[in-house]
């Protein structure tokens, strides 16, 4: 057993609610605030919380913007943020296959 | 070392339950963006021009509407992928992207029902065009509603606007026939029917065209 991977892991990411904005974000161009809390039932204290989290390790990006006169806030991951996400996941693939039975 | 293995195997179900997790978020994530105004405000432009076209030259038998009701389906079906095909294009992404595919795929089964049966009523006869029209707006209701699962801008609200609507109306029209038996002449049956047509096809789709339009970001992606 290699404990290698998991000291890898990326500290920021790992958390559960961080990693559900990344996994959204990694699967669209960008999002809006009210679509990531509604598709993670988050509240918008938490959210903003780990998105604060995010944005100061580099991997999100937050433009405010207004639509039909309404304050829009997106997100969307920034090179770093993909890179870093990717990464994160092989780690996983990496301990799933180092520890499934031959 | 008991404990070292169960740590271990802990460990693996979560780094795979992890995974799992991350390929649901991103599959929900992953929803159909294509500007719709353009494809809404075609479609609506023929439901009206269609509507026209039977009214004003007087298209009232059932299969003359059925035949002119399927062709304009047809038209707007391959016109609406070669708008969504052109977006795809000048955006530079592929067309047949997942979300593409989950959208198709739910429209498919009721979209399809829909015209089959519309197509065997009309050439074997078993029903007149009013009837015809309410089982293809409650099937279309059905299919928007079911593709509004993988899509943004109230695609479900406007599938059961189609739903809702159509019951109402066909409510009322079954009450008005109870109650004044010849309130649709049987020679006004397909012309009230296109009329009907117009009205949901045509207009409701134009309506909902023009609110994307004016709402919708300008920026595509799917």
């Amino acid at each position: 057993m290699n404990p290698e991977p998991f000291q890898q892991l990326d500290r920021v990411i790992h958390e559960k609610g961080r990693l559900g904005i990344m996994s959204m974000l990694a699967a669209s161009p960008e999002l809006s605030f009210t679509e990531l809390r509604g598709a993670l039932g988050m509240t918008d204290g938490n959210l903003t919380t780990h998105i604060r989290a995010l944005q100061e390790g580099g991997y999100v990006s937050v433009a405010k913007s207004y639509q039909n006169n309404r304050p829009l806030t997106t997100c969307s991951l920034t090179a770093p943020g993909r890179k870093a996400f990717a990464e994160y996941i092989n780690l996983l693939e990496q301990i799933v296959r180092q520890n499934k039975p031959r | 070392m008991a404990l070292w293995c169960e740590v271990i195997g802990m460990d693996t179900n979560w780094a795979e339950e992890n995974l799992k997790t991350i390929r649901t978020l991103m599959e929900r994530s992953a929803i159909y963006r294509r500007a719709l105004a353009p494809i809404m405000l075609f479609a609506g432009t023929m439901g009206v021009l269609t509507a026209a076209i039977g009214i004003w030259f007087q298209q009232d038998s059932t299969q003359a509407f059925g035949t002119l009701w399927l062709g304009t389906a047809a038209i707007v079906v391959a016109g609406a992928f070669l708008t969504a095909r052109r977006q795809a294009i000048k955006d530079k992404e592929h067309f047949w992207s997942p979300p593409t595919r989950r959208v198709g795929q739910a429209l498919l089964p009721a979209l399809s029902s829909g015209m089959f049966l519309g197509g065997v009523f009309t050439f074997v006869g078993l029903t007149n065009a009013i009837t015809l029209t309410f089982i293809w707006l409650f099937f279309y209701g059905c299919a928007l509603h079911s593709a509004g699962f993988f899509m943004m801008r109230g695609m479900k609200c406007f599938g059961w606007i189609f739903i809702g609507l159509a019951a109402v109306t066909a409510l009322v029209l079954c009450l008005l026939n109870v109650t004044r038996p010849l309130a649709v002449p049987p020679s006004n049956i397909a012309i009230t029917a296109h009329w009907l047509m117009g009205f949901f096809f045509g207009v409701l789709h134009l309506a909902y065209g023009a609110y994307l339009y004016w709402t919708e970001k300008r920026k595509n992606a799917a």
